[in-house]
């Protein structure tokens, strides 16, 4: 590898054509940083010895310098922090969505909605990253931030979006033709009544959930997970993941002065664990019957609500980041705006926008694969000779979806997630490019580029170690979903 | 419904049998069909097919692979696909299985109406241990705590003959053995005392030695439970030894029906005959086998009249015009779908009726069958009776 | 079906059935096909798949004979390195709904795709970034599957030291995402030309497929079939032809197409990258690379190359999907 960059092409090749008087200092600087006077395989060795190092702890890493003398090292950290983020938001966004995605369809096979989800994931599948990056970042971002300058939702699009929202829900939902239509219905007029509202009020020039809202979101939270988890028949979960998610949603509005300012991410670390723990005790508490399940589904609850709070507080912060940025809300460029200071929330939302596009061109291609494999696995898991015993003991379909299919079809998932990895490391080497990030992606390249060996078998190193380490965590995962493989 | 949470004791939980067992039929099947549509056509899996289980006895339901006892005993739980497509009725306790809601149906499978399958490995889920499942079964049916429920799971384990069953409420379905796991699904199935248990080749997956022992444990458990048993199953020697009662099915279709002894001792219909005919006995050491000549028919195309023709030595004129209704033989309560069951009746041992010699011997100028059957082929053999 | 139990057709047939004359085996017996006849009418019958072979086909003539290929002319009359002056800003001149000029419509016009900065035919270039990718494609999946194919089931078939050794390769070069490894290769033997591009990716690309070959050997070998041919008496070069290699056709085709899809993708980003197809020689990735900042100005220039790659994806993907259900014996789509 170290061979094949450095014969790839002339180090030099640049200052040939530099015209300023320095030029032969230049070169000759560049010759010792890079030691081209020493044959290849001497200059590898040299390479190696210095990596070798950070095996060794205690021992600083010397992975070379760059053309420009600049520790690879120290670059490699900045890259790195740079790519985590993208990637991470990438990887957990794009499972959550298809995972979900992928179980409704299966559920619902052969209906409107299958069809159109499976060939919307045909076509993400095969559209080029970088052409959705460009198309994204020329296109999207400029008419995003020119919507947000006056945020009004026209009323074809309104009409549009209700159309679809309730076409949506009526499949998932699914049910006899009156239900379906029930359900299109309700999910139209609610669309277009909220659309309606929030375009009157400008609330995405100025938008804020409110202490209401949030209260009202964090009880509905308990709901929802108590729903889709053990059923709200099961009394004592119900309790407790209510009272745990409104609580957080009370003491977090109540508190939300003081959580401004004092914002950090310890601080909110502490929080979160301070509301997991409390969680539990009130999962332990009220749970009856079925103590661990409903203490599972309380501090689960609790940290969806403690993400509603912190989403309000972040939005609260939106509209002073906005006269900050001039308007131009949505970035394209670099991982943050440069020489930007302003309060914690602030910087949050900063790098929040410069995620949203790239972060959106990447989940693209994850998303479809999640979608279709967790499909797919989802519907053999349903032909199961377990699913039919299952049925056969009296279970309803809530359970026997939740209970037996859902675990037994992430089994596979866990595989997928492994080596989509590397697919998304891949698609974060064009993103950088195109989004000006600069992270290991963009060094990647630019190094080849350049023929300069070491920052590119820094880069090696670094994405052949996170591979290794996603592949064991979801080694682990995989074991801890099917017993079968543990060591017993 | 839900019966209202108050057990407790583990003791006597069993003897605490309700007052009333059901008397009389348990359940009442009549004129059920059952079609799957494919690419190539309609696939009549079941055809009109009508039974009746009653309390406390075991209804042996036999037939080769294909010829749809298992998907009527699907159906009747209501555990086929939605492309299927049923008629006919399943009467249980008042009500139409086959009509009520899915809710209703719920309330009543793993309750009332219990079913084994046959291979205890896929049919557990495996990432949950077997004393979860046990228990989940009597929690969706009753509202107990967990704790009192595995409790339940693990005195159904004892009684279904697993050792240490406190300690394997814990494992998973891999760790069992075979037999071992089929108890396991067993003990699943009656933990709710249900009135009527379907068990769906309960021991083809396992070894011979075991098959036994799981049979006893089976037919023990269903006696403490008193619940009736319907033993769907390709052996005859399962059915002889412990059913009351048997069904014969072929090509979908209810062939036979009547008392065990009735049946295998005086076979009416020539299926039937060529079944028990087909298997070797201690006595029969050196000779050949007779199998039944032929195989079975594709449930897509199927001709007018008896499926059975081509492989059957009576068949006549008359066979080809219309299939044959169940209609009473010589005694009472057995009845065969067949024209020339007095034939069957005639013979001295009706079991030999696929041998070449008994055929040859049945072929007369009157009943001469049509060309191209198995009973034109034959060809008369000297001396033999 | 056995012999005894049936007529032949030259015997009279003594059963009345639902047609007359028809004889008793049919009515019992569903028709037998071969494998090979139900993988066929399996994938014709599906619709996707139908439309991406149209559609690919479609646009594979479109390129090749729209500007002619090697020494063999096209019918369309620009070139795509000549340069002039630009028309109307370098619109294009493509109209669904023109205007009457001189008695006559123009839906085509002298430039469909428009025109880029110095006045080239875009059309013309389009196609031949087409060509260029096309054939780049292609000639990845072809060497992968030939090469992973052979690999593959020798590696598996016999084992040992070369089954090894192929893994270690494969796994070297499966650890990274293929992008990053492809681009220090490619920006290396890019500038060679298309050919050295297509061979070198083409290596890159035979160990995934040789890897995948080997795993379904290895599987197919312990079966019994196998060792029954093995019993009497067959060679190891017999069996794997005869034995094994039909049963694994489905998956590398399916395997091939699917990597030929990603080929072209793979391809068209490392143009896009700069370290792929370079100037003068034209990709549809180079195409968008060239001109992503024109998009506000100019976004024709943006969206023709896109739309060819999108195509030839998708319909590579439908393709191999319906290959991928026809050969999959578990297929049975039951008319709800």
């Amino acid at each position: 590898m170290y061979g094949l960059v450095t014969i790839s092409g002339d180090p030099l090749q640049d200052l040939y054509e530099d015209q300023s008087p320095n030029k032969q200092a230049k070169i000759d600087q560049r010759i010792q940083i890079l030691e081209l006077d020493k044959p290849v395989p001497q200059r590898y060795l040299s390479w190696a010895g210095g990596a070798a190092k950070c095996l060794v702890p205690g021992l600083s890493c010397d992975l070379g310098q760059s053309r420009t003398g600049q520790d690879v090292t120290a670059l490699l950290g900045d890259a790195i922090s740079s790519t985590l983020a993208l990637v991470s938001a990438s990887v957990v966004l794009a499972i959550v969505l298809g995972v979900s995605v992928g179980i409704v369809s299966a559920l619902r096979q052969y209906s409107a909605f299958d069809y159109t989800l499976t060939f919307a994931a045909f076509l993400f599948f095969s559209l080029p990253v970088f052409w959705v990056a460009v198309l994204l970042k020329q296109y999207a971002a400029i008419q995003l931030n020119d919507w947000l300058a006056d945020p009004v939702v026209s009323t074809l699009v309104v009409a549009v979006l209700a159309g679809l929202s309730g076409l949506i829900w009526a499949s998932i939902i699914g049910g006899d033709r009156r239900q379906r239509l029930l359900v299109f219905a309700a999910a139209a007029i609610a669309t277009i009544a909220t659309l309606s509202y929030l375009s009157a009020v400008r609330w995405f020039a100025q938008p804020a959930l409110g202490p209401a809202a949030v209260i009202a979101v964090s009880l509905a939270v308990g709901l929802v997970v108590t729903l889709l988890g053990s059923g709200i028949r099961r009394r004592g979960v119900l309790y407790a993941s209510v009272a745990s998610a409104g609580l957080v949603g009370i003491v977090g509005t109540a508190a939300s002065g003081w959580i401004e300012t004092n914002a950090s991410w310890t601080v909110l670390a502490a929080l979160a664990i301070a509301a997991a723990a409390v969680a539990a005790a009130i999962g332990y508490a009220l749970g009856g019957m079925d103590r661990i399940p409903a203490i599972r589904s309380a501090v689960l609850s609790a940290l969806l609500a403690g993400g509603v709070v912190f989403l309000d507080l972040l939005l609260r912060a939106f509209p002073s980041y906005k006269d900050a940025v001039n308007g131009r809300v949505v970035a394209t460029i670099g991982e943050r705006t440069p020489n930007f200071t302003g309060t914690f929330w602030e910087v949050q939302i900063d790098l929040a926008t410069h995620l949203v596009l790239p972060t959106a061109a990447l989940i693209l291609i994850s998303f479809a694969t999640y979608t279709r494999f967790t499909r797919a696995s989802m519907l053999e898991v349903l032909n199961a000779d377990y699913v039919r015993t299952a049925r056969s003991k009296g279970l309803t379909e809530r359970t026997v979806v939740v209970n037996h299919a859902f675990r037994n079809a992430l089994i596979p998932v866990a595989t997928l997630a492994a080596i989509d990895f590397g697919s998304v490391l891949g698609g974060a080497v064009i993103t950088e490019t195109v989004f000006g990030r600069k992270g290991l992606g963009s060094l990647l390249i630019d190094s080849v580029r350049n023929v300069d060996p070491n920052p590119v078998m820094g880069c090696y190193i670094v994405l052949a170690v996170s591979i290794v380490v996603f592949n064991m965590l979801a080694d682990i995962t995989y074991a801890y979903l099917d017993p079968r493989i543990r060591l017993s | 419904m839900i019966r209202p949470a108050g057990r407790t004791a583990v003791d006597g939980y069993i003897d605490d049998l309700p007052a009333t067992r059901p008397e009389g039929v348990v359940l009442s099947v009549r004129n059920l069909t059952v079609g799957f549509p494919t690419d190539d056509g309609m696939v009549q899996a079941v055809r009109d097919v009508s039974y009746d289980v009653s309390a406390g006895e075991i209804l042996g339901i036999v037939g080769e692979s294909g010829s749809g006892k298992s998907v009527s005993s699907l159906a009747v739980m209501g555990l086929l696909p939605k492309s299927a497509r049923i008629t006919g009725s399943a009467t249980y306790g008042g009500a139409d299985l086959l009509r009520i809601s899915q809710a209703a149906r719920r309330s009543l499978r793993g309750r009332k109406i219990a079913m084994i399958f046959q291979d205890p490995l896929s049919s557990m889920n495996p990432v949950h241990t077997v004393g979860a499942q046990i228990a989940e079964a009597v929690r969706s049916h009753e509202a107990v705590s967990q704790k009192v429920a595995l409790e339940r799971a693990a005195e159904m384990l004892d009684l279904c003959g697993i050792p240490q069953a406190t300690r394997r409420l814990k494992s998973y379905p891999h760790e069992f053995s075979g037999g071992m796991r089929q108890r396991a699904m067993i003990a699943m199935a009656i933990v709710n005392r249900p009135e009527l248990i379907i068990a769906d080749e309960p021991t083809t997956a396992l070894d011979v030695t075991i098959q036994a022992q799981v049979l006893e444990k089976l037919f023990e458990v269903k006696d403490t439970v008193g619940a009736a048993l319907v033993l769907i199953t390709h052996d005859l020697g399962v059915v002889a030894g412990s059913a009351d009662r048997v069904l014969v099915m072929y090509a979908g279709r209810a062939v036979e029906k009547g008392g065990v002894d009735e049946v295998f001792y005086r076979p009416r219909m020539p299926y039937t005959a060529g079944l028990l005919g087909s298997i070797p006995t201690l006595g029969s050491s050196g000779e050949r086998l007779t199998p039944i000549g032929g195989a079975p028919p594709s449930l897509l195309n199927l001709p007018k009249g008896c499926p059975f023709i081509p492989r059957c030595p009576l068949a006549g004129p008359d066979c080809s015009v219309a299939e044959p209704d169940l209609t009473v033989t010589d005694a009472a309560g057995h009845e065969a779908a067949c024209y020339h069951w007095d034939q069957v009746a005639a013979l001295e041992d009706p079991r030999m009726l696929h041998h070449p010699a008994v055929i040859a011997q049945i072929v007369t100028p009157e009943t001469a069958p049509p060309r191209g059957t198995r009973a034109a082929e034959a060809t008369p053999i000297e001396g033999i009776a | 079906m056995t012999a005894e139990a049936t007529p032949t057709a030259a015997e009279e047939p003594t059963l009345v059935g639902p047609l007359p004359g028809v004889e008793v085996e049919r009515e019992f017996t569903v028709k037998a096909r071969t494998q090979g006849e139900l993988v066929r009418r399996r994938f014709f019958r599906h619709r996707a798949a139908m439309i991406g072979l149209v559609v690919l086909l479609g646009v594979i003539l479109l390129s090749v004979t729209s500007i002619g290929i090697g020494p063999v002319p096209g019918w369309w009359n620009q070139d795509y390195l000549a340069t002039g002056s630009s028309v109307d800003g370098g619109r294009p001149t493509l109209d669904l709904t023109p205007e009457v000029v001189d008695g006559q419509r123009e839906f085509i016009g002298p430039h469909p795709f428009g025109q880029e900065n110095t006045g080239r035919d875009y059309f013309a270039m389009t196609m031949r970034g087409t060509q260029q990718s096309l054939f780049i494609a292609f000639s990845v999946g072809l060497i992968s599957v030939l090469l992973g194919t052979l690999v593959g089931a020798i590696a598996g078939y016999f084992g040992g030291l070369l089954g090894n050794v192929l893994m270690r390769i494969t796994d070297l070069v499966i650890t990274l995402p293929l992008i990053v490894v492809a681009s220090v290769v490619s920006f290396r033997f890019g500038g060679a030309g298309v050919g050295a591009l297509a061979l070198v990716l083409g290596l890159l690309v035979w160990t995934q497929l040789a890897r995948l070959m080997r795993g379904e050997v290895l599987s197919l070998r312990e079966k019994e079939f196998v060792e029954a041919a093995r019993a009497m008496g067959a060679g190891p070069w017999r069996i794997i032809g005869r034995h094994i290699l039909p049963n694994v056709v489905g998956t590398i085709l399916v395997s091939g197409t699917l990597w030929t899809s990603s080929a072209i993708l793979l391809e068209t980003a490392l143009s896009f990258l700069g370290v792929g197809v370079r100037a003068p020689d034209i990709s549809l990735g180079s195409l968008i690379s060239d001109y992503q900042a024109a998009f506000q100005t100019r976004p024709w220039l943006f969206w023709w190359p896109g739309l060819f790659i999108i195509l030839i994806a998708l319909s590579i993907n439908f393709i191999g999907d319906g290959l991928r259900d026809a050969f999959d014996p578990r297929q049975n789509r039951v008319r709800a």
